[in-house]
């Protein structure tokens, strides 16, 4: 742990980091574009520049040098002694923000990044309120550079984050600095375009307004937005992630930084995966079979109306064995009417989606063994496509893509009883083993094949909890609405075995109820569902839920 | 701060007659009654209002009055509305609802697709004036204000452009400040192709 | 405006010659009516029981219009201390807007929330406007009457509806009445705001009740009954009104009335900047209008009660006196008694446009550490003054009452100093120039 000295006040920082990010990580507001911890030293924006203590070559005394040193470049070592509070280093930063505000166009009001924009920030800070340039400002035409990302070249202030970032971290190398002097731009190759599957960092990178997301382009201005924590499910991994939202919704979603996953980045399957919470067919309130059709139906209903055909079947259900598909002799008869007769009912299934949470899946679990303490627990359709993808510095995109499935196995095997996967499951029920089943989705994406839906069409009394209309509508016998996962509170478990929690964004819509808080009711738990007390009960029986990871928050500008 | 920098003021004291209150309560009455009877200043300050308004008095600031908003409209007869936000992030009353698209004109970059403002709940304070970067909300000296329904106060940008319409002749429309908000590449060639060909 | 049949309507009632002309002509029919029935009533005007009914019922038509005319009057002292006009769209002089006002309480939506206690709700406003007007039952408008066509002996008839022996007594309990329906319309609304206007009518009401029944136990002790109309006609007879006698007795109770009547400065039941409207935030139409009118009701009885007692009823010096009991004395008392009452009133307006309104603490102080006090201490000095004989010995009476005053101003003097101060008595700041 070396011990450097800035501006008087010693630090003791990491070794092997620049003084710079030393000085950022204690809290100082250095200026700086170019520098992120993440990408390789490049020292161009010239604003990060210190003071700094050197043998005066005449006396041999340490002196402040006459020169001024790039303090991103410069490594920390023990006793260093730094300044950036000092003229000449303030003056330093005024010439350069007075150059960087040469041909920048005064368009703030029109900009996307206005708020969190660095030269804003700076400018405000350090900058000159007024510009001696009379000649005109260089004007650029902004440029298409990929699916996803536009570049407004004028806005540019060149530190080269973005070029390092396609060659360092994507490894595409799609992105270059073409031109020289004042015609210097960043551009992509002809035929080329930026759409690597983690394009979309290029934004966040950018200390300007220079490259910026289609999708959020002139929707919200950043200071309306507030942010949530967050875990992506988009794949196993369990990329941390800023949800940033307001009233009217979410707006966009941005890496928050984690040390064990995914450091600054994500990717594009995170970064975009947030459309289908906002998709207009979601299903908004449960629904009950009457008849032909499903009607709706009122939530305060369906307690009542799950837990007595869910017990009815229980209660007469032998223990699951080969020959429990046999019984399915009689006709079956919906809502648990005829669970009176006694005979001719099957076991009771629960299909654990690994889009739950660990919470709600330990509590739907818990609530099939309460109810039948046979029922057969199922770990849901986990989706993968393709393989996994590794980039240059060890970035990786999981094949499987959803959140949980580790933590569903987990629970299931400390568990017990009898449990199945769902091809089994699937291939029990075509037989006619199951006369109910709780089976969960929360999918973003259509998961239901048609031989899903044909396996679970034979399951008489059939309850589906899922986001979106399905093939399933018809099987159903009662059909929940789910929450998305920014409209719930909970934990992942990623492929690694690490648990992260995240927070809730939105409310749910209107009509729906959180998936975790609706378990819990059923349980008939008094009060409102809250991920961390179901957490601690959990974290009794199995020590892995005793301790969740959430990493820390970097400083603002810290990087 | 030192010690002798306090200054202690002594709390001056009611006499005991004002204690008893009824001296100041005839103090009071004296006033009220002297307003009362005092016909000059009444007809002074009193407009009675549908027969007499202040444009005939001319006593109506139209320069700085906080009536109806308006938008106003650049040279060319477009919205001058870059839709910043500017106004509805200053809005204490939060009046101002925004929706913000990609101009179809080359020459600009952010318009309002749509842009309501609740007139009801509005509070006339100007901050949007104020906030505006390119003074294109203004609030106009139009204040009878009277609808059937609440909504028909809820005015949209064409209604806020039709008022600019009616009241540029008594308040035309300031300078705005000249800045690049709406100026960004040459007209015509707006979004290039990746590497289309551009000037050198 | 736009419709010009509705504009002209507008100017022609604008005119004062068409309003007052309208008037006289109403006044001029109703006079020619009862001239024309007037074989039909004589015999009801002999009896004092029946003609008691019609003082009643005359009384009631004028005070119901009274209070309609009050709320126009008060917008105008208020339009006038601010420095304005009031109303004055309606009717020349806005002398149509008590009509105007009850079209639109009229036709209002009589709005009953769904959680409030309904039966109490709908009998609170009726109880607070029936309890004000209970009050003018004792009310001894015109002292006494012989008609024409009676018989010289015979017993002059008195102008009050009950010449009730307990006398003021039934005021006083009639009048404690009206907090009954503040108090069940903060009740029943089940509204916080209501519910606390109503409980600080409860506890404002009862705080007054005492400095009110000690001012009017001074009188007692001065004149030595409770019936109104001997106290009028003591002070007739003399020609030296109570007010005269005891003024401190008239402060306390003029202050206790302001109170009792729910008026400003006293007004913390209905404040609306703490309260939304009080007790009758939940009230609208012709419910919130009863609440109106029994407020001003209120004050009418009041001011009628402290003219009685203070001011000589309807005697002033140089007009007829008791003992004369002819119809056209019997009017100019009537009109004189109306014209105090009326000047009252104007107090009692001017007062809520002049003061602001107490705070809760300063309201109980006032009543328990300064009113009831004093009034106990006046009580002491009536009774020793009883009891000597000197009761209606002016300069005794105000001996006692100035001797009062002193001891008053001695004690505020030698009390703990008061945290108010007034800006512009403070001391001239010695700024030193800081180094």
């Amino acid at each position: 742990m070396p011990k450097i000295i800035i501006d008087g006040h010693t630090i003791e920082c990491r070794s092997g980091i620049p003084v710079l990010q030393a000085a950022l990580e204690a809290g100082l507001a250095v200026p700086h574009y170019c520098y992120h911890p993440g990408l390789s030293v490049v020292a161009s924006c010239r604003l990060c520049l210190m003071e700094m203590k050197m043998p005066n070559p005449k006396t041999g005394q340490m002196d402040w040098a006459p020169k001024l040193f790039p303090s991103c470049q410069t490594p920390v070592r023990d006793g260093l002694e730094v300044r950036f509070r000092s003229d000449p280093v303030r003056e330093n930063q005024q010439h350069v923000m007075e150059y960087y505000l040469l041909n920048h166009p005064l368009d703030c009001p029109v900009c996307d990044k206005a708020g969190e924009c660095y030269l804003q920030d700076y400018t405000e800070a350090n900058g000159p309120a007024t510009s001696r340039m009379v000649e005109d400002k260089t004007k650029n035409p902004k440029k298409d550079i990929g699916p996803h990302t536009l570049l407004y070249q004028d806005r540019c202030v060149l530190c080269s984050r973005c070029v390092r970032f396609c060659d360092e971290i994507a490894g595409t190398g799609e992105l270059a600095v073409v031109g020289r002097g004042s015609r210097c731009e960043i551009d992509v190759l002809p035929g080329q375009p930026l759409e690597n599957p983690l394009q979309g960092n290029v934004v966040d990178l950018c200390p300007v307004g220079a490259l910026l997301d289609k999708g959020f382009l002139f929707k919200q201005r950043v200071w309306l937005l507030r942010s949530a924590r967050s875990v992506s499910p988009a794949d196993s991994r369990g990329q941390t992630i800023w949800i940033d939202y307001n009233e009217a919704g979410i707006h966009r979603i941005r890496p928050r930084y984690n040390e064990k996953i995914n450091e600054w980045w994500i990717s594009d399957e995170a970064r975009f995966g947030w459309k289908h919470v906002h998709r207009p067919d979601r299903l908004r309130q449960p629904r009950i079979r009457q008849g032909v059709a499903l009607q709706p139906a009122r939530w305060e209903e369906l307690p009542g109306l799950l837990r007595a055909p869910f017990a009815g079947v229980a209660a007469c259900a032998s223990p699951a064995g080969p020959g429990g598909g046999a019984r399915l002799a009689q006709p079956p008869s919906l809502l648990g009417r005829g669970q009176g007769e006694g005979q001719g009912i099957g076991p009771l299934a629960a299909v654990l989606s690994p889009m739950l949470t660990c919470e709600e899946a330990w509590l739907l679990a818990k609530l099939a063994r309460s109810l039948a303490p046979q029922a057969t627990l199922v770990l849901g359709h986990v989706p993968v496509s393709g393989h996994d993808q590794t980039y240059p510095n060890g970035f990786t995109i999981k094949a499987e893509k959803c959140p949980n499935r580790r933590g569903v196995e987990t629970i299931l095997q400390h568990l017990g009883g009898p449990t199945a996967s769902f091809q089994e499951f699937l291939a029990q029920a075509v037989e006619g083993r199951f006369r109910a089943a709780y089976v969960t989705g929360g999918y973003p994406d259509a998961w239901v094949t048609d031989p899903v839906a044909a396996a679970l069409a034979r399951i008489p009394f059939l309850v589906v909890h899922d986001l979106f209309p399905s093939a399933l509508d018809g099987a159903a016998a009662v059909q929940i609405p789910g929450a998305a996962w920014t409209e719930r509170e909970g934990t992942f478990m990623n492929c690694d075995g690490l648990l992260q929690p995240f927070e809730r964004a939105l409310p749910p819509l209107e009509g729906v109820k959180a998936d975790g808080q609706f378990f819990y009711e059923l349980l008939g738990q008094p009060g409102l569902f809250r991920a961390q007390t179901v957490r601690e009960t959990m974290a009794a029986e199995l020590p892995q839920f005793s301790e969740v990871f959430i990493p820390r928050d970097l400083p603002k500008r810290a990087h | 701060m030192r010690d002798d920098d306090i200054i202690v003021l002594k709390e001056p004291e009611l006499t005991p007659a004002e204690r008893l209150y009824l001296p100041q309560i005839l103090d009071g009455l004296k006033t009220t009654l002297r307003h009362m009877f005092d016909l000059q200043r009444r007809h002074a300050v009193v407009h009675q209002y549908p027969e007499q308004t202040r444009e005939d008095t001319g006593e109506l600031r139209t320069a700085n009055y906080h009536g109806v908003h308006r938008l106003n409209k650049d040279p060319d007869g477009r919205v001058a509305c870059v839709a910043c936000f500017m106004c509805s992030t200053a809005c204490p009353a939060h009046c101002i609802h925004i929706e913000a698209g990609e101009s179809p004109w080359p020459d600009r970059e952010k318009y309002p697709v749509q842009f309501d403002i609740d007139e009801l709940r509005c509070i006339y304070c100007g901050l949007c004036e104020e906030a505006c970067p390119v003074d294109a909300i203004e609030l106009t000296p139009l204040y009878e204000l009277v609808s059937c329904t609440r909504e028909e106060l809820i005015l949209d940008k064409e209604k806020l452009l039709q008022i600019y319409e009616e009241t540029k002749g008594i308040k035309p429309r300031r300078n705005p400040p000249v800045t690049d908000y709406g100026l960004t590449g040459t007209q015509g060639l707006d979004v290039a192709e990746p590497n289309m060909k551009r000037k050198v | 405006m736009t419709d010009p049949t509705i504009k002209r309507i507008e100017t022609v009632l604008r005119k004062p010659a068409v309003i007052f002309g309208a008037g006289a002509a109403i006044l001029l029919l109703v006079t020619a009516l009862l001239a024309l029935a007037f074989p039909l009533y004589k015999p009801l005007l002999s009896s004092q029981f029946s003609f008691s009914m019609i003082v009643l019922a005359v009384m009631l038509v004028l005070i119901l219009s009274a209070t309609a005319l009050c709320i126009l009057f008060e917008r105008k002292i208020a339009g006038f201390t601010q420095d304005r006009y009031g109303p004055n769209r309606v009717g020349f002089w806005g002398l149509l807007q008590p009509v105007a006002d009850g079209l639109k309480f009229l036709l209002k939506e009589d709005i009953i929330p769904r959680h409030v206690d309904k039966p109490l709700f709908l009998l609170a406003p009726a109880l607070a406007l029936a309890a004000s007007l209970l009050g003018f039952a004792i009310i001894p408008w015109a002292g006494q009457v012989r008609w024409p066509w009676m018989p010289p002996d015979a017993p002059p008839l008195s102008t009050q509806v009950a010449n009730l022996n307990v006398g003021f007594l039934y005021l006083l309990a009639v009048g404690s009445l009206s907090v009954y329906g503040v108090v069940l319309a903060g009740y029943a609304s089940n509204n916080k705001y209501a519910f606390y206007g109503g409980m600080r009518a409860a506890a404002q009401m009862i705080s007054y009740e005492l400095p009110l029944g000690l001012g009017l136990l001074v009188v007692l002790l001065v004149s030595g009954t409770l019936q109104l109309d001997q106290i009028v006609q003591q002070q007739a007879a003399t020609g030296v009104w109570n007010i005269f006698l005891h003024p401190i007795a008239f402060f306390l109770v003029l202050v206790s009335a302001l109170a009792e009547a729910n008026r400003a400065p006293f007004d913390l039941p209905e404040a609306e900047q703490e309260l939304v409207g009080g007790y009758h935030t939940e009230y609208s139409a012709m419910k919130f209008a009863m609440f109106f009118l029994g407020e001003y009701a209120h004050m009418i009885t009041s001011s009628a009660l402290i003219v009685a007692l203070f001011f000589g009823g309807w005697h002033f010096w140089g007009l007829p006196g008791p003992e004369n009991v002819t119809w056209w004395a019997m009017l100019i008392k009537l009109a004189v008694y109306l014209t105090k009452v009326a000047l009252f009133i104007a107090l009692f307006m001017l007062v809520r446009w002049t003061l602001p309104r107490f705070r809760f603490d300063q309201l109980m102080r006032v009543a328990w550490q300064s009113l009831v006090p004093i009034g106990v201490a006046l009580l002491a000095a009536t009774a020793a003054l009883t009891y000597l004989g000197w009761q209606r010995n002016v300069w005794a009476s105000l001996a006692a009452n100035l001797l009062l005053l002193a001891v008053l101003l001695r004690s505020a003097a030698r009390s703990k100093r008061p945290v108010t101060a007034r800006q512009e008595d403070l001391p001239e700041i010695d700024v030193r120039p800081t180094t």
